[in-house]
C-alpha cells in the first residue's frame, strides 16, 4: 500500500563528478552576512525546504585563550555557565524553555572556539529563541561560588574519561610536544585548575569581558528562516551588548629542537597504541601547507593507502591506522596513530610509519591518487552538508575557525591547486626527526 | 496488545520534496521484503539491507558467529575483489558498508552520492551476494573480535563494560544472554566453514528486507530486487524466546578492576515494546525519569545538577543505542525489552551513595508517579523532540524499517496522536503495571570488589562528603535520608568477579547462580 509521505530533506546543491577543478562548488548555499555596530556578526542561511531551524552562538574562544597564569580551565567553566541560567532567565526557566521546544542541543568545544547550537522544529519560536539565547551569552555569570560549585560538577564529569586510554595518550602527547602554547593542555582540565580559578575570580571576569563579547562572537542561523524578519529581533536583543576590543596574543611555540619520547603503562588490559607527532601548520585557506598535509595524510594513512593495506589487511599487525590533524587557529600537531595488536610489534610499526613519511619526501604522489583524495574529501563534505543541522554544525566549525563562511569554498579550491610537488615539499619541511614526539602505550596484565 | 495500524497524514512538516513511502508487505514468508523511500531529485541514495538474523540466532557454543559473518561481508572482500581492492574503490566516493549487529537483526548500511550510485551498488551487491570468505580475512577479523573481547571491551571504556555486563545478567540462560561478539572461548572455536554454513543457512530471501531511499532512478529498485531474488527462497523460523528471569530483590554483579571511578548500570526485563499500546504512556515515564542527555531527566537533576557527582544520569525504556547527536539509532528492534538506568562514573567513595539515591528515586517513581506539571512538560518535549529523530535520508529509511518491525505504517508520525490521547493517570497506571522498584539487577565496575561487597552487606549508612562550597540545606537533609536507604542484601545478592574474567566463557564468571 503506497503512502504519500511528506518529507523535507535539505538537499545540498552538490558536485556532479569527482576529480579536481571541476568548477563545482562543494558548498554553494547562499549565506548572508550582517554586522552590528558592536561587532557581532550574523550569518543566515535560509534552506527551503527545511523542517528545522539551527541556531549557533559561536564564541571564538577556547583553551587557546587561557593565557593568563592560573586561568587554565576558564573556557570550560564558561561552557558550563552557559547552561546555568542568568539573573534574568534562571536555569530552571532556561531548561524549561528548551524542553518545551523539544530542542536538540550541541556544544562544539575546541581549543579555539566554543559553539553552542540548538536545533528545533517550530520556526514560530524563533523570536523567543533569539531573546533567550541573547540573554544567555550576554549575561553569562561568573561568581566565586559558581566557580567552586561548577568545579565539583566538572570533577564529576572528568570521571567519565578515566578508563579511556586514547584520552590519556593525547594528554601525554600534547604535554610532551608543546612547551609554551596553551595547546599543551588537553581537556579535561583538572580540579586544581578550578581551585586556582576560584582564588582568581577576577581573571574569570576579565576572560568574560574579553572573549564573551560581540566582536568575538558569531551567530549562525540556518534552516526555515527569513533573514529580513529575524534581523530586527537580533538588533533589538544583541544591539546593547558592550563591545570589547581585546586582541589575543597567544604565546608562540618555539621550534622543537630535539626528538621527544614518552611511554604510558595502562593499568587495564588493552591493545597497544602508538602516536607519532610532528609540529605542523595552522589552518589556512590561502597558504598551502595545511591543505597539502591533509592530502598527504590521506595518501599515506587512509583506508585505501598502501601502508594501511600492509599493516592492517595483509600483515594484521594493526587493528587500525590513521591520522589526527585537526584544523586549528595556531600551529598544531600532525599525528599518525596506530592501534597495535601485539606489544612486540610497536617498534616495527613505528619504523614502517617513519619510512613511509621518509618515502613521501623523495617520491611524488601519482596524479590519480591526488584526484581520488580530493574526490573523497568533497564527497565526505557533501554528505555532512546533506541536512540543515548537519550543514549548520559544519559551517559553525569553519566559522569558529576563521569567521568567514566563504572559507569552505576557498579550502576546496586550495585542495584543487595543491600539487604532488607541494606535498613533497611539505613532507620535507615538517617531517624532520627533531620535530617529532613519539608516545607509546601498553596495556597491563592486571585484572 | 498490538497497536492498530493507523494512518495519519500529517502536514506538520514543511512540504518540499514529495516522496513515496512504500512498504512492500510480504504475503509469502519465503520471499524478499522492501521498505523504500524514493525522493525525486535528491542527490544521495541510502541503503539499509536488513537480515532478520542476529546474535540470538548464534548456535550454542558458537556465540559471536552472526557478528563475524557480518564483519566478513562488510569488511572481508568479495569473490571477485579483496578487502583492500574494495576499500580502494570505495575511497574516492567517501562511502562504505557499515554493520549494525544486534540480537535479532544485522544491517548493512551505506549512503552514496548519486554520481557514484552504480559503482557503489556493484560493490555492495558483490560483497553481500558473492562473498569471498577468504582464510586471510577470516583470520584477521576473528583475531580482531577476540582482541575486542579480551582487551578493548574490558579495558577501554568502563561504561560500555557496565552496560554489557548488565545485559549478561539480564538475559542469563536466554538467547539474548551473550554479547554480540560472543565469548573468547566460543570465537576461538569458530572456523571459516562455520561462516560459510551460516551464510548458506540464513542468507535467504525471506530473511532480507531491502531498505532503499533517495534520488535513485526509476528502474533501480527493480534491479536491486531482481539481484536479491537470486538468493534461495526460504526463511529462518522466528525466535521462540523464553521469558527472562526476573531479579530477586537487588541483585548486584560487580566487575573489579583498578579504577578511581565506578560505572553503574541498573535494569530489569519488562514485558512491553513499541508494538504495545501502553508503550507511549511508559515512554513519558522513562523520559521524565531519565531522558537521554537532557536536563529534563530527573536523575540528571538529582545526581549531577544538585550534587555534581558525575557527568549525567539517564533511563531507557528500550535497548538504547545513540545515533546522530543524542537521538536514538533505529534498527536495534527486539521482541523483548528491558528498562535500564545509566549512571555515569562516580568517585569510588560515592558509589554506594549514588546507588542508594538512584534506587530511592526509582522507588518514588513507582510509588508516586508523575505530577500533572511534569506529565505536560514531558509530553510537550516528546511531541517536539521526536520530530528531530529522522533528519538524514538514512535515518528516514531506518525509521521506516523500525516502524514495519513493530507493526506501524509510520511510528514517528503516530507519536503526536498516541501521546495526545494520554492522561497523567494513564502514565501512572503504566508505571505500576510495568515497572518495579524492588527487583532489579545492578552492575558495577569498581575497585576492591570484595570491600564493596562487605559495604553492601553491612548496610551501614554511606554518607557523602562534597568538595567545594556547602549545598543547600534541603539537599543535605535529603542526603541524610539517602545515605541510610535500606538495601537488605544477603551474600547471594552480590556476585563479584575480576573484570577480565567476563566474556571469556558463556554466562557470568564466578559461582553459577541457580535459577
Amino acid at each position: 500500500m503506497p503512502k504519500r509521505f511528506v518529507l523535507a530533506l535539505a538537499a545540498s546543491a552538490l558536485l556532479a563528478c569527482p576529480g579536481r577543478s571541476t568548477g563545482q562548488e562543494v558548498f554553494s548555499r547562499a549565506t548572508i552576512t550582517d554586522d552590528l555596530p558592536n561587532g557581532l556578526k550574523i550569518i543566515t542561511i535560509p534552506v527551503q525546504p527545511s523542517k528545522v531551524v539551527s541556531y549557533y552562538t559561536i564564541v571564538r574562544s577556547g583553551s587557546r585563550n587561557e593565557v593568563e597564569p592560573g586561568a587554565s580551565g576558564v573556557a570550560r567553566f564558561f561552557e558550563h555557565m552557559m547552561f546555568n541560567g542568568t539573573r534574568r532567565i534562571p536555569r530552571a526557566a532556561y531548561d524549561a524553555f528548551l524542553t518545551r521546544l523539544g530542542a536538540g542541543t550541541n556544544v562544539i568545544a575546541t581549543d579555539d572556539f566554543t559553539a553552542y547550537g540548538i536545533v528545533f522544529t517550530n520556526p514560530d519560536s524563533l523570536a523567543d529563541v533569539i531573546k533567550t539565547e541573547a540573554d544567555r551569552v550576554i549575561n553569562v555569570e561568573s561568581t566565586e561560588d559558581s566557580i567552586r560549585a561548577e568545579g565539583r560538577t566538572i570533577e564529576g564529569e572528568n570521571f567519565a574519561a578515566v578508563s579511556n586510554p586514547d584520552r590519556r595518550l593525547f594528554e601525554i602527547l600534547r604535554a610532551a610536544a608543546f612547551d609554551k602554547h596553551p595547546y599543551r593542555r588537553a581537556a579535561p582540565v583538572s580540579l586544581t585548575d578550578f581551585r586556582d580559578l576560584s582564588r582568581r575570580h577576577a581573571d574569570s571576569l576579565l576572560y568574560k569581558k574579553r572573549f564573551y563579547a560581540p566582536g568575538n562572537t558569531i551567530l549562525l542561523i540556518a534552516g526555515d528562516i527569513n533573514r529580513d524578519e529575524l534581523l530586527p529581533l537580533v538588533r533589538n536583543y544583541y544591539g546593547g551588548w558592550e563591545a570589547s576590543n581585546f586582541t589575543l596574543q597567544a604565546p608562540a611555540e618555539p621550534p622543537q629542537s630535539r626528538p621527544k619520547r614518552a611511554h604510558i603503562e595502562w593499568p587495564a588490559k588493552t591493545l597497544a597504541r602508538l602516536a607519532i607527532a610532528f609540529h605542523g601548520p595552522a589552518y589556512s585557506d590561502k597558504v598551502r601547507d595545511k591543505a597539502a598535509l591533509d592530502l598527504l595524510a590521506s595518501a599515506a594513512f587512509s583506508s585505501s593507502s598502501p601502508l594501511h593495506h600492509k599493516l592492517v589487511l595483509e600483515e594484521g599487525a594493526c587493528l587500525s591506522l590513521g591520522t589526527n590533524f585537526p584544523n586549528t587557529r595556531d600551529p598544531a600537531l600532525f599525528v599518525v596513530t596506530a592501534v597495535i595488536k601485539n606489544d612486540d610489534d610497536i617498534p616495527g610499526v613505528e619504523d614502517a610509519i617513519l619510512k613511509e613519511l621518509e618515502r613521501l619526501q623523495h617520491e611524488l604522489l601519482p596524479a590519480r591518487a591526488l584526484a581520488e583524495i580530493t574526490s573523497n574529501l568533497k564527497y565526505a563534505m557533501a554528505d555532512s552538508l546533506s541536512t540543515t543541522d548537519g550543514m549548520a554544525g559544519t559551517v559553525a566549525f569553519y566559522l569558529g575557525l576563521t569567521g568567514d563562511p566563504g572559507t569552505i569554498h576557498k579550502l576546496f579550491n586550495l585542495y584543487d591547486k595543491v600539487t604532488a610537488r607541494d606535498i613533497q615539499d611539505m613532507a620535507k619541511k615538517y617531517f624532520r626527526p627533531e620535530n617529532a614526539t613519539i608516545v607509546t602505550l601498553k596495556g597491563g596484565k592486571a585484572k | 496488545m498490538k497497536a492498530s495500524l493507523k494512518i495519519h497524514l500529517s502536514g506538520i512538516f514543511l512540504i518540499g520534496m514529495a516522496a513515496w513511502f512504500i512498504s512492500c508487505f510480504r504475503e509469502n514468508p519465503n520471499s524478499l521484503t522492501s521498505e523504500v523511500l524514493q525522493v525525486n531529485n535528491y542527490p544521495l541514495v541510502s541503503f539499509r539491507i536488513l537480515l532478520k538474523v542476529g546474535s540470538a540466532h548464534d548456535p550454542a557454543g558458537k556465540e559471536g558467529l552472526t557478528r563475524l559473518v557480518g564483519r566478513m561481508l562488510a569488511g572481508g572482500g568479495s569473490a571477485t575483489m579483496t578487502a583492500g581492492e574494495i576499500a580502494a574503490r570505495f575511497f574516492p566516493m567517501a562511502a562504505g558498508v557499515s554493520l549494525i549487529a544486534d540480537k535479532e537483526m544485522t544491517v548493512f548500511s551505506g549512503t552514496v552520492h548519486l554520481d557514484n550510485l552504480e559503482h557503489y551498488y556493484a560493490l555492495m551487491k558483490d560483497m553481500l551476494l558473492n562473498p569471498g570468505f577468504r582464510q586471510v580475512d577470516f583470520d584477521r577479523l576473528k583475531a580482531d573480535q577476540l582482541d575486542f573481547l579480551e582487551k578493548t571491551l574490558v579495558g577501554d571504556d568502563d561504561e560500555t563494560l557496565g552496560k554489557e555486563i548488565l545485559n549478561l545478567v539480564l538475559y542469563e540462560g536466554h538467547p539474548y544472554g551473550h554479547h554480540d561478539a560472543g565469548t573468547v572461548e566460543s570465537v576461538g572455536r569458530l572456523t571459516l566453514e562455520d561462516i560459510k554454513v551460516f551464510y548458506k543457512e540464513h542468507f535467504l530471501q525471506g530473511n532480507i528486507v531491502i531498505g532503499l531511499g533517495g534520488g535513485y532512478p526509476d528502474d533501480f529498485l527493480t534491479r536491486v530486487l531482481a539481484d536479491f531474488k537470486k538468493l534461495p527462497e526460504g526463511f529462518t523460523p522466528g525466535l521462540d524466546l523464553p521469558q527472562p528471569r526476573a531479579p530477586r530483590g537487588y541483585e548486584f554483579i560487580v566487575a573489579e578492576k583498578r579504577t578511581p571511578a565506578s560505572a553503574i548500570s541498573i535494569g530489569f526485563p519488562i514485558t512491553i515494546t513499541k508494538a504495545d499500546k501502553d508503550f507511549f504512556a511508559l515512554w513519558i515515564a522513562s523520559a521524565h525519569f531519565g531522558e537521554h542527555r537532557q536536563p529534563l531527566s530527573l536523575l540528571f537533576q538529582k545526581i549531577r545538577e544538585e550534587r555534581g557527582l558525575n557527568c549525567g544520569d539517564y533511563a531507557y525504556l528500550e535497548h538504547f543505542v545513540q545515533g546522530r547527536d543524542t537521538f536514538p539509532a533505529p534498527n536495534h528492534s527486539r521482541q523483548q525489552q528491558y528498562f535500564s538506568i545509566w549512571i555515569r562514573p562516580v568517585a569510588n567513595a560515592n558509589r554506594l551513595f549514588v546507588i542508594r539515591e538512584t534506587l530511592r528515586e526509582l522507588k518514588k517513581l513507582v510509588a508516586e508517579g508523575l505530577s500533572e506539571d511534569r506529565f505536560e512538560l514531558v509530553r510537550t518535549y516528546l511531541l517536539n523532540s521526536t520530530r528531530l529523530y529522522a533528519q538524514t535520508l538514512s535515518e528516514h529509511v531506518g525509521w521506516q524499517m523500525e516502524s514495519a518491525y513493530y507493526g506501524y505504517m509510520d511510528f514517528l508520525n503516530e507519536v503526536p496522536y498516541a501521546l495526545g490521547e494520554l492522561t497523567r493517570e494513564d502514565v501512572n497506571l503504566a508505571i505500576k503495571k510495568y515497572l518495579n522498584e524492588r527487583n532489579v539487577f545492578i552492575s558495577v565496575i569498581t575497585e576492591d570488589g570484595e570491600g564493596f561487597k562487605r559495604e553492601l552487606l553491612a548496610g551501614a549508612p554511606s554518607p557523602i562528603r562534597y568538595a567545594g562550597p556547602s549545598l543547600p540545606e534541603a539537599v543535605l537533609e535529603e542526603d541524610r535520608i539517602i545515605q541510610a536507604f535500606p538495601l537488605d542484601l544477603k551474600p547471594d545478592n552480590v556476585r563479584v568477579a575480576p573484570a577480565a574474567e567476563f566474556f571469556r566463557k558463556a554466562g557470568l564468571p564466578g559461582r553459577p547462580r541457580g535459577n
